[in-house]
């Protein structure tokens, strides 16, 4: 086990325009897990990949424990690997896949099968052990890529969406169980995914990346209360989080015709650059206010989930030749009567407000 | 005028469930696929067409001269086979023909697949500098005759004193631009690179990948490249021809020999083509049995 540090590591590709890894900085404790999380081509898998030694890093170093590997190949890192799609060996029997790191280490073939039987323990693979990895479900496979990973008791894991392959049910079960399983084995782990709900779910922190510029760590509760920008804010939270932009005025911030008001101090550090303000809340902290107050908004559609109801509305006065198809999201109670095509007037606590400077997208406290 | 911010990535909702990507599985006996009485007519007809010249040889290399020359000529083995065997046998050295080309074309295959499978692994997945230029010279050797370089050859052999030696035909051919370029196309297709990094993280060298990644998943188009390899050696005529003498020849030149005489005996040339097709035969039955793909299947989810 071992700390894991980015120092301004940078990944410039030959005869790309920007660096797909831009000067990261990164702390990752001892026993930590974090998460690697953005959309596609943001440089998460890229970072990984450095940490891992299967791709080079151009400036800046990674330090692992107290080893600086940048340069070191992937087997001096004492790191292992859960890839995508497993990269299990095909003409190998579970028991080898797993054992084969533990048998070019030249560790003897009795304690090479302690340790496979203990691993197949844990993730119940015992019954499979000389099964070929084609005649395993997904599910089998992708714990496969687990085993091969914990019987190296390496200083770092690495996951690079070790979720995706699987169907929708099995990922969820499977996410409780990788993030049970690295509680228990307090390994520190890097785990990259694009799913921000995974993200959320399974990190003790939580990296955003975007065009390989780290946005924001932080807990997953902070990353939501306080995102640092509206980037993040956005990319946090599912619906996502409603952000409208406009004029600063006296009082709060032009939305349409009406004015969303925003607390005077943050209204005018946010407007010092050109004067436009970006207000976000979440779907959940909008209140359906009496007729009159606050911002008039369309309905265009209701989503009923059972728990919860999801409106999306339109401000109303946007023009009509405009599709407006979900300006604004908005949580209700699950049978609020409330259908498509009303009218609503939606209001907000100024608590619950998010304020950024339109121009700098930074966030404004 | 309020400008609303704008769309927020895809990747910031909730995930929707991906449908599992469709497997490819053999579909065995399916209505539309199970062949009809046409389908096995023209099997049939074409199987025969093929059979035939090896029957023939049997039927030709089993009678005497005028038994062949009859009309109509005879459609059945005879007894004469062996009479004609030892015939052949005595007018040219074909024991000693079939053990040269045995030794020839093994190590010629042995060789070729190597080392194709080495440079097409190289060419495929390692990263080095000069990689398409290489690769466009190995291409391009495929482009001079052989006639061309027989000359050039005949002279380093000769330099070396090699002539009328097996390793005169053995090494000029251990390596194939063909064979690289083979192996090259099946692994780029066929050897997912997460399997080599996966390798790398375990801590395994280039050549340990090599061999215990690379070659097991290599081996249905390594036994595709033996099969041609040998076969192609077996086959080979023009060069041995030059390089060896008829004391110490490969079966097709010692076949050439046989029709060489004043009045060419059809049913021993006959006699001997057969004894020199058969290592072939057997060579083919062996290795026919590995060219069952599917080694891969369950390698990355697919």
């Amino acid at each position: 086990m071992a700390t894991v540090s980015f120092q301004q590591a940078s990944r410039i590709y030959p005869k790309a325009e920007r660096p797909a890894v831009d000067a990261l900085d990164l702390e990752i404790a001892d026993g930590e897990f974090l998460v690697l999380v953005g959309p596609s081509g943001c440089g998460k898998s890229t970072s990984l990949r450095m940490l891992a030694g299967l791709e080079e890093v151009d400036t800046g170093s990674i330090v692992i424990g107290d080893r600086d590997v940048t340069d070191s190949p992937p087997k001096e890192r004492d790191i292992a690997m859960v890839f995508q799609n497993y990269a299990l060996y095909p003409h190998m029997t579970v028991e080898e896949n797993m054992g084969f790191a533990l048998k070019l280490a030249g560790i003897s073939k009795d304690e090479r099968a302690t340790r496979v039987r203990e691993a197949a323990k844990i993730l119940d693979l015992e019954a499979y052990l000389a099964r070929r990895p084609k005649a395993l479900s997904g599910g089998q496979r992708q714990r496969v890529a687990m085993g091969r990973a914990i019987v190296r008791n390496p200083q770092v894991f690495l996951m690079d969406e070790p979720l995706s392959n699987l169907d929708a049910k099995l990922r969820v079960q499977t996410r409780t169980q990788i993030a049970a399983l690295q509680r228990r084995l307090g390994t520190t782990t890097v785990y990259v995914t694009h799913d921000q709900v995974e993200a959320m779910t399974m990190g003790d922190r939580v990296a955003v990346l975007k065009d390989g510029v780290l946005q924001q760590c932080d807990t997953p509760g902070e990353l939501y209360d306080r995102p640092a920008n509206v980037f993040v804010a956005g990319f946090i939270g599912s619906p996502a989080m409603n952000l409208v932009t406009g004029d600063a005025v006296d009082g709060g911030v032009q939305v349409g015709g009406a004015v969303l008001p925003v607390p005077r101090d943050q209204l005018t550090r946010a407007a010092a650059s050109n004067g436009t303000v970006t207000v976000g809340f979440r779907p959940e902290a909008v209140r359906l206010a009496a007729p009159g107050e606050g911002l008039p908004v369309r309905v265009e559609v209701v989503e009923q989930l059972g728990s919860d109801a999801f409106l999306y509305t339109s401000l109303a006065d946007a023009p009509d030749d405009v599709l407006h198809s979900a300006d604004l999201v908005v949580r209700t109670e699950p049978r609020s009567g409330v259908t498509s095509g009303q009218q609503l007037w939606l209001s907000t606590d100024r608590s619950a407000l998010h304020v950024f400077d339109a121009q700098t997208q930074q966030r404004v406290d | 005028m309020a400008t609303l911010a704008p769309p927020v990535p895809d990747a910031g909702r909730s995930p929707s469930p991906a449908a599992p990507p469709p497997r490819r599985r053999h579909r065995g006996g399916s209505k539309a696929g199970k062949p009809g009485p046409v389908t096995y007519t023209l099997l049939t007809l074409v199987a025969l067409v093929s059979i035939f010249p090896l029957y023939w040889t049997l039927v030709a290399g089993s009678h005497t001269n005028a038994e062949i020359a009859a009309t109509p000529p005879p459609f059945l083995p005879n007894a004469s086979l062996f009479d004609n065997f030892q015939a052949a046998l005595e007018q040219a050295p074909i024991g000693k023909a079939i053990l040269n080309s045995v030794l020839v074309a093994g190590s010629i295959t042995v060789g070729t697949v190597l080392f194709c499978t080495l440079a097409g692994f190289a060419f495929a997945k390692l990263q080095f500098r000069g990689k398409g230029l290489l690769l466009g010279l190995v291409i391009g050797t495929m482009m001079v005759p052989t006639q061309l370089a027989v000359i050039p050859l005949f002279m380093m052999i000769a330099e070396l004193q090699w002539v009328n030696q097996l390793q005169a035909v053995i090494l000029p051919t251990l390596v194939s631009a063909f064979g690289v370029f083979f192996m090259r196309q099946y692994l780029i297709s066929a050897l997912p690179n997460e399997l080599l990094e996966a390798g790398r993280v375990d801590g395994a060298s280039t050549f340990r990948i090599f061999w215990s990644i690379v070659v097991p998943v290599a081996r249905p188009a390594m036994a595709v490249l033996a099969m041609l390899t040998f076969l192609t050696a077996w086959n080979e005529f023009f060069w041995p021809l030059i390089a060896l003498t008829t004391a110490n020849p490969t079966v097709q030149v010692a076949l050439a020999g046989l029709g060489s005489g004043y009045v060419p005996q059809r049913s021993v040339i006959m006699a001997g083509t057969l004894l020199g097709t058969l290592p072939v035969l057997i060579v083919f039955t062996i290795l026919g049995k590995q060219i069952v793909g599917g080694i891969m299947q369950g390698a990355v989810k697919g």
